[in-house]
């Protein structure tokens, strides 16, 4: 019973951290490679949050907003040269990772900080103890990946960026300011990013580095799921169970490592990922 | 034939250079304090990794966090003999052994999974992505072989105490260095160019560029590993980090900050800014990192080629002097091999068709070609006219029917396999290598018959008298050095590209409009080309064309292609004045 | 005084003129030196074969291919460095030839697309209606789905959702059945009828280009080859260029 939570919630985690990068793929076919920095800033809002005293639920907001800005600036002066240089976007986000890292270390120090918890306690499920904020990531998830569905089907924006996404040439031809689209799409993704990164606080230390470390999972779950949010539901939960199992049975070593390999397989045997199937 | 006419120049500049650099490295121990001679030994091995991600990236255009892995396990593999077998010669000897092959191994694998068939750039980059956190997560589950997260350390390793460490680091530099620099300029060095220019065109001269790209990979994985061993050794310690993907990208910023596809450039960028980092970081630690990714993220926005991008447009350009004419290569002729006997049919195609998902492109197609015709393939837009020239050249594109060239079923054969039945394509916009020089293209589509040297630039360029003429009547000939072909004039690029087709001696050339774009005087030169290729020498070719005048003068054959069939097949007079064309192309025909 | 001759400047100024106008991809020219002028109102049908530049001329007017000389002006402003936006915005409306719908999006979503906002959706798509009244109950088809005619039809449909004054009109009837044609053909009389749309055309289908235009032009290799009004002996003139 607790391996069948452990895995659903273990997917919403994964759905969470990698949904803001997903966004960006989707559209702008361009990897954030800062994506890691954008989940610290967030968590760091989460810390900011409760350092002036405020209700540590607001810091998803703030967070929201902060990282949404910063996005903004950076689709303006530093992902908009390199729409037709992919491979130097990444190195080019990558870089910028490294900056804000060292930023919020020059402000914040490289000390773990601490926040206060969401969420705390466990619930009874099913006669088995679980903890409540692991139980409250999946109905995140779950409105992270609603609010986007209603997102980009119901709104203006959304198809809009549909219409980018399927031809931009059209797009253009009808008259869709497709660069005010990139723009949206990538504040909103670096804005997600942040918010995960306030709601990844419980369940990780925070640390200038802590992005890093989810970075490579949620770029190879893009990798796989392509640019729909659907597909990527099914592949944080396929590989999140496969991540629980082999952390489980295995070795929690090689369960850190799961997502990776296997995404990678998959690619390897269908380059387009699930999104083909 | 005549190769050692003269030593150039530039060899005598490198030979020097590497001597100066030797005897730096000889008297270093007595210039340096030890911090520095230790930091700096250190950042010379960096060093050898960024002239590996320099072959890799800067060169061949695969962008890779990988050679941290194979640095890894090479530190590892010599790490763990010495730690847990001991350091005795012929121990140490299994470690650099070791140091070698494991990465070697590792790096072939990942050259396979990296290099299928149709995958893309960015999977090469993911999976060199992968690599550096599965080698670490294993060295994390290691326990007392790896020493998990606190690494190895207190092993013996060579007795050469720190100058001497200095100076083996160093010669192995300079070995690495002299070795990529010479390789690169090399005519075999411009296959690297050419696979990241176009990719395709290599393919479709009959080069395998998946296979090059694995044998580069592995053979730089050794090389990386060779590193990790004299890490292992000069440092005393390895770490978890050493195989990890943030020393990976490490590198890559390194690269790119010297200047990627330069080989110095890194070497340069590698040994600054480890240095600087070693220096600096101890007063102002995050201020320095914060600087070197500010610079980073510029360089790769503003100036992509990195700092020996500035030294070059600073410094006065040599490369003018070397586009001198005594420079330039002669062109040797190659005796023709084009032995095709008339009367047999070149391509056999027979119920041919092709559909993507339901939508059927063409169908039913029957079509013969004979040595020395010249057979123009015309019909409106999406007619599937371009679709049946890939059938024709790609053995995984056809979907039923078969298609036999020189009595070969052609069916799953790769571009690579079928150039080598004789078949050369070109393409609808020029498909050539951007950056190589008119000569350096030839050379490309000569490489898989006369394997390019390793070492030495060719004084002479052997090409079959057909290719030669092609050059000599556009004037190519006289523009062989100097500039890249992207300079070029979009219809020197078709003539070039015509070019290299045909120094590939097909027996069949397939032509996809190549004359759109062109003024009058290079259509006609074109044409004219095409009908001697055909009526004289005996090749057979199949041309996509739009201009109907174009092809009512030179063809012997006209077929018509209307919505996927084919409808027409006969001689000029018959089809001009056929009344399906004319329906056809006054609109309003349904099929 | 000064006004009124002002005011019949602009009545005689072409709605849409090219001069000299050469353009191509990278280095390649397409279109060499070419030069045509249409009038407010006036239907204008550009012919020519295959590769001969006729859709690089719609893609040069709107921005897609680099203009590498000459000079395009809509209502004697000139469009170098208008946005694609802004010139839809100003009343352009295009139907291209190739990839002209977004095929997985259903017909509504796809009429969506040429408005800025939703807020005039029902009014502008009444108009639509009246040209093509099928599309009142496929409004939630995948426009993918719709046959070749109708997909045609939603495309015109869809460059008349904001009451264009310049139609740029991309080979509309290729591949079609004569009855569909003649629906398209009303359909684009009666928009100059009532708006007095100009409208350029790019057509292989003689009868159908000579059937509604004022003026025509052929094009060869990216110039122009021959032009004139339209008359009793054009089709024969045309034809003439455009058999093998």
């Amino acid at each position: 019973m607790t391996l069948l939570l452990d895995v659903v919630t273990t997917a919403a985690i994964l759905f969470i951290v990698a949904a803001g990068l997903l966004a960006i793929f989707g559209v702008l076919k361009i990897i954030n490679f800062a994506h890691g920095a954008w989940l610290t800033i967030g968590a760091y809002c989460a810390v900011a949050t409760a350092g002036l005293g405020l209700n540590p639920w607001l810091a998803l907001p703030i967070a929201f907003a902060v990282g949404a800005i910063l996005g903004g600036i950076t689709e303006l002066v530093i992902v908009r040269p390199l729409y037709r240089r992919p491979l130097d976007a990444i190195l080019a986000t990558w870089g910028l990772g490294i900056v804000i890292g060292q930023l919020i270390t020059l402000w914040f120090g490289r000390d773990v900080q601490f926040t206060p918890n969401l969420l705390s306690g466990t619930v009874d499920v099913f006669g088995v103890g679980y903890s409540l904020y692991r139980l409250f990531a999946v109905a995140a998830a779950l409105v992270i990946g609603l609010a986007f569905t209603f997102l980009l089907e119901g709104t203006r924006l959304g198809l809009s960026a549909q219409a980018v996404i399927m031809n931009e040439m059209l797009a253009r031809a009808l008259g869709i300011d497709t660069a005010r689209v990139r723009l949206a799409t990538f504040m909103v993704g670096t804005g997600l990013a942040a918010l995960a990164g306030v709601l990844l606080t419980p369940l990780t230390s925070v640390d200038p580095n802590m992005g890093v470390a989810w970075l490579i999972g949620s770029f190879m779950l893009v990798m796989v799921a392509g640019s729909s949010f659907s597909t990527l539901a099914i592949a944080c939960l396929v590989f999140g169970g496969a991540q629980v199992l082999v952390s489980t049975f295995v070795s929690p070593i090689f369960g850190g490592i799961t997502v990776a390999v296997l995404c990678a397989l998959v690619l390897r045997i269908s380059p387009k990922g699930f999104a083909r199937a | 034939m005549h190769e050692n006419r003269s030593t150039p120049a530039r060899v005598w500049l490198l030979a020097a250079l590497a001597l100066a650099a030797a005897v730096v490295v000889i008297i270093g121990p007595a210039l340096f304090d030890r911090f520095t001679l230790n930091v700096l030994t250190r950042s010379m091995i960096y060093a050898m990794l960024a002239v590996t991600v320099d072959i890799l990236w800067g060169y061949t255009g695969i962008l890779t966090f990988g050679q941290a892995a194979f640095f890894g396990t090479g530190a590892y593999a010599s790490a763990m003999v010495l730690s847990h077998l001991g350091a005795s010669p012929a121990l140490m000897v299994l470690a650099l052994a070791l140091a070698i092959i494991v990465p070697v191994l590792l790096g072939a694998f990942v050259g396979w999974l990296s290099f299928g068939h149709g995958s893309t750039p960015l999977y090469a980059t993911v999976i060199s992505l992968v690599v550096p956190i599965v080698v670490t997560q294993l060295v994390f589950s290691g326990g007392v072989w790896t020493g998990s997260s606190s690494g190895l350390v207190g092993y013996s390793g060579l007795p050469l105490g720190l100058p001497g460490y200095f100076r083996l680091t160093g010669i192995c530099l300079i070995v690495t260095t002299v070795v990529a620099l010479v390789f690169t300029r090399s005519d075999a060095g411009k296959l690297l160019v050419a696979i990241r220019d176009n990719e395709a065109r290599c393919a479709y001269l009959g080069l395998n560029p998946q296979r090059l790209k694995i044998v580069l990979t592995t053979i730089l994985a050794g090389v990386a590993g060779i590193a990790g061993f004299l890490y292992a050794n000069a440092s005393g310690v390895v770490a978890p980090e050493n195989t990890g993907f943030v020393f990976g990208t490490e590198i890559v910023i390194w690269t790119a900050l010297g200047g990627r596809g330069t080989i110095i450039g890194p070497v340069i960028g590698a040994i600054g800014i480890d240095y600087l980092s070693a220096q600096l970081s101890g007063d102002l630690p995050f201020l320095w990192n914060l600087v070197v990714g500010a610079l980073f993220v510029v360089m790769i926005i503003l100036l992509p080629n990195g700092l020996a991008q500035l030294a070059r447009m600073v410094l006065p350009r040599r490369n003018e002097e070397q586009a001198s004419p005594s420079g330039s290569p002669t062109l040797a002729a190659e005796p023709a091999g084009n032995g095709s006997e008339a009367g047999n049919r070149v391509l056999a195609v027979s119920g041919l068709g092709k559909s993507f998902g339901s939508l059927q492109v063409l169908q039913g197609i029957d079509l013969d070609v004979h040595p020395g015709e010249l057979v123009s393939l015309v019909g409106p837009n999406g007619a599937g006219k371009t679709t049946l020239l890939r059938c024709l050249s790609d053995g995984t594109e056809a979907t039923t029917g078969t298609v036999t060239i020189a009595g070969q079923d052609i069916s799953g054969m790769t571009p690579d396999e079928i150039v080598a039945l004789g078949v050369g394509r070109k393409f609808q916009v020029a498909s050539v290598f951007d950056s190589l020089t008119v000569a350096d293209c030839l050379r490309m589509a000569r490489a898989s018959r006369n394997a390019p040297s390793l070492l030495r630039r060719s004084a002479t360029l052997g090409l079959p008298a057909a290719a030669t003429d092609i050059l000599r009547s556009t004037g190519l000939d006289r523009m062989l050095l100097g500039r890249p072909v992207s300079l070029l004039s979009h219809g020197q690029k078709q003539s070039l590209e015509l070019a290299m087709v045909v120094a590939l001696e097909p027996k069949l050339i397939l032509l996809d409009e190549p004359t759109a774009g062109l003024t009058k005087v290079e259509r006609t030169t074109i044409g004219a080309t095409l009908q001697k290729l055909t009526g004289e020498l005996g090749f057979a070719a199949i041309l996509v064309e739009h201009d109907l005048d174009f092809v009512r003068d030179i063809s012997t054959r006209i077929v018509v292609l209307h919505q996927g069939k084919l409808v027409l097949d006969g001689s000029v007079d018959q089809v001009v004045n056929s009344e399906v064309v004319r329906t056809i192309y006054s609109g309003g025909a349904h099929a | 005084m000064l006004e009124a001759r002002q005011a019949e400047t602009k009545i005689m100024a072409p709605k849409l003129s090219l001069s000299n106008v050469s353009s191509g991809y990278g280095p390649v020219a397409i279109i060499e030196a070419l030069s045509l002028a249409i009038a407010p109102g006036q239907i204008f049908a550009l012919m020519g074969k295959n590769g001969m530049g006729k859709t690089t001329v719609l893609k040069t007017i709107l921005g897609f291919v680099a203009l590498r000389s000459g000079d395009i002006r809509l209502d004697g402003a000139s469009m170098s460095g208008v946005s694609q936006a802004s010139l839809i915005a100003s009343g352009v409306g295009y139907a291209p030839q190739e990839q002209a719908l977004f095929q997985d999006l259903s017909v509504r979503d796809n009429l969506r697309l040429a408005l800025r906002s939703d807020r005039g959706f029902a009014q502008a798509v009444e108009r639509v209606y009246g040209h093509f009244p099928f599309l009142r109950e496929r409004l939630s088809q995948r426009a993918g789905t719709l046959s070749g005619g109708e997909q045609k039809m939603l495309i015109l449909g869809r460059a008349l959702m904001l009451r264009p004054k310049l139609l740029l009109i991309d080979e509309i009837s290729e591949g079609l059945q004569p009855s569909v044609v003649e629906r398209i053909a009303a359909a684009l009389r009666e928009e100059r009828r009532t708006n007095g749309t100009t409208i350029l055309i790019v057509e292989q289908n003689l009868p159908f280009a000579l059937g509604i235009a004022d003026s025509w032009a052929v094009l060869k290799l990216g110039r122009i080859d021959d032009a004139g009004d339209v008359t009793a002996g054009t089709a024969a003139r045309v034809l003439q260029h455009l058999k093998i």
